[in-house]
């Protein structure tokens, strides 16, 4: 049994359906990026997994069980705001956790400072050693590198890894698609559903966009999107999302633009928009 | 203009708490002004003693409503009736007259001497418990009610609302702690400076306002552990139906306020209307003041105090165990029985 197993969790919040017939497995020691935009349903999602929310139907097992509270000993969790008390240091911070679960406080040294009084980068490391110094088997974390700078991003990867060595199952919402890839397998939310699941190959394997490289490439843009085209620009090469070649071509001659119109391998975010969308 | 008077408007319809507060309040006042804050009393409870107890009965009229005629008692068991709250004026039958007035209800008192001349002359008066009339003597003893509803009340329900607010609530839900020990760690430290403040205050009447201490300590702990329990089992209340420390405060408002002018502590019970008066039976302080002023000024046996000190006990355990159980509902794991139908997202 998988320390996470969530079968056809439903939420409703009044006629909003938050989270929709959603199946969802993370084994030991992998690592699970749970990707959507925001208001996909990641965070509604990762409350029903913590007990924290019941689903209005589905059922959710962690450990085989539906929630209990003993079996709180064996989570740990970093929600988006992180959980600290900020009027307390980060040491007293992690005391305190450590009292509650039992365990060895951390040595980590994060000084004298408040919490509120650190940047966000260390506040998110506190964060993430407060909930795993009492060594969880399910680790769950909430958006946990929002906000902070690319090197602080790359530590808590680095801790985040280590943690999924050791045996861990871990689950990590972001809307970062870089981190994504960090992640063993990927869930795709959009609009409280599952659109696709899988490694970033799987994901991305077959999906293509329309390239068009075009001496008025300028113009080319501005034909495209004012044709409502969902398209990015990768320094002069135009990318078109979810479109074929042929439609795109026919576009850009009915405006009189030359243009030479090929295919390519789409990445991981603009396979994602294009499941999104 | 127009657009911020219309989206204030909308606002305000949508924040019911504070429609509550502004409607609420002018309406509490004016009951409160218009039927319980008198200082002029219109009933007295008189107790009537001594040989002729029934013949002066007969004749009081005015404000003095008889309760109890026993022609066998004397000055001692007037002074018992009066001390047990039975009566707020005892007469005693003979030669000569005497009155005696329970000092601790200042403006019965007052009230019962101005009428002292419609008693023939050589009537003896004599104030029990709180010879001078002082103020401070009724007053401070009430106090310790008042602030501890304040610490208890107020504090504790920002304190709690707090971890809401910062997520820390959430994430002690996610921990194996159970809801009676985050329940009983989180109030614990505000139980231990409540009881703090109960000494300081106590030793600074007795010290600096000449208050006297006639009572039972024993009654003094009982009554005092009892409110405590009370006060801070409302705060945890208040915070259970609070999203925002702000809130918190509206709502806290709104449980302090009825209790100050509705309890005796100011404005004397005797002189409310009865409606209004028995509105003040609902809310703990009431019989907190009865306590303190019983054991403080009269030292009232634990017979007498045995009501109050009861019903402080019944609300102290309704109150705490209904924190409990509402505090159980944030942190205990959901599952799939337990969505309400009207629940938002949160």
């Amino acid at each position: 049994m998988n320390p996470v197993s969530v079968i056809g969790a439903t939420r409703r919040f009044g006629s909003f359906v938050a989270v929709d017939d959603v199946d969802l497995e993370v084994a030991a020691g992998e690592v699970v990026g749970l990707v959507g935009a925001n208001g996909a349903g990641k965070t509604t999602l990762i409350r029903m997994i913590l007990g924290l929310l019941a689903p209005s139907s589905g059922r959710i097992t962690v450990f085989g069980q539906t929630q209990t509270r003993e079996q709180r000993r064996r989570v740990g969790y970093v929600p988006q705001n992180l959980g600290l008390y900020r009027d307390l240091t980060a040491g007293e911070n992690l005391e305190f956790r450590a009292r509650i679960f039992g365990s060895a406080t951390d040595k980590a040294d994060f000084g004298d400072g408040l919490v509120r009084d650190l940047p966000l980068g260390t506040q998110r490391r506190a964060a993430f050693i407060a909930a795993t110094q009492h060594d969880p088997e399910l680790l769950i974390l909430d958006e946990p590198t929002s906000g902070v700078s690319p090197l602080a991003r790359t530590v808590l990867w680095d801790l985040i890894r280590r943690r999924a060595e050791g045996g861990a199952a871990v689950l990590v919402s972001t809307h970062y698609m870089d981190e994504a890839e960090q992640a063993d397998r990927i869930v795709l939310m959009s609009r409280g559903r599952v659109v696709a699941q899988g490694s970033v190959d799987d994901i991305v394997a077959g999906s293509r966009v329309t390239e068009v490289v075009a001496a008025e490439w300028g113009r080319a843009l501005q034909v495209l999107e004012a044709d409502g085209r969902m398209v990015t620009l990768s320094g002069r090469t135009i990318r078109v999302l979810a479109d074929t070649p042929e439609r795109v071509n026919r576009v850009l001659l009915e405006a009189g633009v030359d243009a030479r119109v090929t295919t390519a391998p789409a990445t991981l975010d603009e396979t994602i928009v294009v499941l999104e969308s | 203009m127009r657009a911020m008077i219309l989206k204030e408007f909308r606002q305000m319809r949508r924040d019911r708490r504070t429609v509550a507060l502004m409607v609420g309040l002018p309406l509490m006042l004016l009951i409160v002004f218009g039927y319980a804050a008198r200082f002029d009393v219109t009933s007295i409870d008189t107790a009537v003693v001594g040989p002729s107890a029934e013949a002066v009965a007969a004749q009081l009229g005015d404000v003095f409503e008889v309760v109890v005629v026993d022609p066998g008692g004397d000055a001692a068991s007037a002074t018992e009736l009066l001390r047990d709250s039975k009566a707020k004026v005892a007469i005693v039958t003979g030669s000569p007259l005497r009155v005696l007035l329970d000092g601790t209800e200042l403006f019965v008192a007052q009230s019962a001497r101005s009428r002292m001349s419609l008693l023939p002359p050589g009537t003896e008066v004599e104030i029990l418990f709180n010879p001078d009339l002082s103020t401070s003597a009724v007053m401070v003893p009430s106090l310790i009610g008042l602030i501890l509803l304040f610490v208890g009340t107020v504090i504790t329900s920002l304190g709690v609302v707090r971890e809401r607010e910062q997520g820390t609530l959430e994430q002690l839900a996610v921990t194996p702690l159970r809801p009676v020990d985050v329940i009983v760690g989180k109030i614990a430290p505000y139980f231990a400076v409540a009881v703090i403040d109960i000494v300081v205050i106590t030793l600074v009447g007795l010290q600096v306002f000449d208050v006297p201490f006639r009572g039972s300590v024993l009654m003094f702990g009982a009554f005092g552990l009892l409110y405590l329990f009370v006060v801070l089992g409302l705060g945890v209340l208040v915070s259970t139906v609070s999203h925002s420390q702000g809130e918190a405060i509206q709502l806290a408002i709104m449980v302090l306020l009825p209790q100050v002018m509705l309890s005796g502590m100011i404005f004397p019970l005797a002189s409310m209307a009865p409606g209004v008066r028995w509105l003040g039976y609902l809310l703990p302080l009431t019989y907190f003041v009865m306590g303190m002023r019983g054991v403080f000024l009269k030292g009232s046996s634990i017979g007498a105090l045995s009501r109050p000190l009861v019903i402080l006990g019944v609300m102290a355990v309704v109150i705490f165990v209904l924190a409990i159980l509402r505090f159980r509902r944030d942190l205990a794991p959901k599952r799939a029985t337990d969505v309400p139908a009207t629940e938002v997202p949160g």
